[in-house]
């Protein structure tokens, strides 16, 4: 269901991938739990970072990943397969998210996320693909980097936010994003431009003002 | 190529997706402010590509798990149940046709004319003296009817 697995090269691992989760669907929608349990496995890592990112709240993100999680189970007799079961649970997650979003605009504004360090204030846990292991500065620099970037996210818009997660980190593609969100792939596109352009410019802002040596390295 | 048409291009190019990007790339070449801006976008696109997921709690399945337990159980499709309520249907509705005619013979205006048969010619008549047939008539038409108002 994602980008890079339906490219050409990867067509075999997607199409075992959805026949995979369709078994997986079917089994857990005659209640088979241990098909479920797969499920969650399968999705709970890219849910739980992609509801964090959106509510930026680790507790929030841990309710609302279960709720999701929870009303899929509950949902999966009217899951007729026409969408990804991907599709399907970012759906939910992402309603879930809005309705957060738009409870908590009612309350009093929470602190917000901070990118390297959970509640406890203790450092979060990164998953750092293998490949990426670079020098102690430049590591630090894509650190810097990265909390700019997140903080940029945390303040876009819920429609605006939602888009940018889902393509340029949960890498769906337009179509996807589409059917997630209800919107005409116009729409997508043009709300993925306006929220890279604000991120573009918190990092224009950090580059500015960051000296040479940075940007050069930040550059290459 | 423009500063405007650099901007419509930039994601594209990084993404890989601009078919011909020598113009692009001669744009950036000659264009200093351009090229910071590219510089900046490339950080960005970089930045969102790498980042990092997160773990998800180790106690969630669990937790999925107890909240199920605890949720009413999955509504399944109950056929005795589906089965009864067909039956009910047809009772219902003529239950509420009964209740609509017995309100429609208490409720109703008393129409006498529609009882006699006579009243309801006359009535009827009387609407179509009342009724005005044509616009204007012409004179033939009253010599050749013999009508008058």
């Amino acid at each position: 269901m994602f980008r890079e697995t339906v490219s050409l090269s990867g067509s075999s691992v997607a199409v075992d991938t959805l026949s995979v989760e369709a078994r997986l669907v079917e089994r857990a929608k005659a209640q088979d739990e241990a098909a479920f349990e797969q499920i969650m496995n399968l999705y709970a890592e890219r849910l739980y970072t992609y509801i964090l990112r959106m509510v930026g709240n680790a507790t929030d993100a841990e309710d609302l990943v279960q709720e999701t999680f929870l009303r899929a189970y509950q949902g999966l007799p009217c899951f007729d397969g026409r969408a990804s079961l991907g599709t399907w649970l970012y759906r939910i997650a992402t309603n879930l998210c809005i309705d957060h979003q738009r409870r908590r605009a009612r309350r009093v504004p929470t602190v917000s996320y901070s990118a390297h360090n959970d509640e406890d204030g203790e450092p979060a846990e990164w998953d750092f693909p293998d490949h990426q292991t670079p020098n102690p500065l430049q590591a630090a620099l894509n650190r810097e980097l990265e909390a700019v970037v997140e903080e940029a996210i945390g303040t876009l818009s819920p429609k605006l936010k939602t888009v940018l997660l889902l393509y340029d980190v949960e890498e769906l593609s337009y179509e996807e994003i589409g059917r997630v969100l209800g919107i005409p792939i116009g729409t997508v596109k043009s709300r993925l431009n306006h929220a890279r352009a604000q991120i573009q410019k918190a990092v224009a802002a950090y580059l500015a003002d960051a000296p040479a040596a940075v940007q050069a390295r930040v550059a290459k | 190529m423009r500063c405007k048409r650099f901007e419509r291009q930039m994601w594209a190019y990084l993404e890989g997706q601009l078919a011909d990007a020598q113009a692009f790339e001669a744009h950036v070449g000659a264009c200093s402010r351009c090229q910071r801006q590219l510089a900046a976008a490339q950080a960005t696109y970089r930045a969102l590509h790498a980042l990092p997921r997160h773990r998800a709690p180790t106690t969630l399945s669990a937790q999925v798990r107890r909240r199920l337990a605890e949720a009413p159980a999955r509504p399944r499709l109950d056929w005795a149940r589906v089965g009864r309520r067909v039956a009910l249907a047809p009772v219902l509705g003529l239950l509420i046709a009964l209740a609509w005619w017995g309100w429609q013979t208490t409720h109703a205006p008393v129409n006498t004319a529609a009882e006699d048969p006579t009243e309801a010619l006359v009535e009827l008549h009387e609407q179509l003296e009342v009724a005005d047939w044509s616009p204007s008539p012409t004179p033939s038409y009253f010599i050749s009817t013999g009508y008058t108002r």
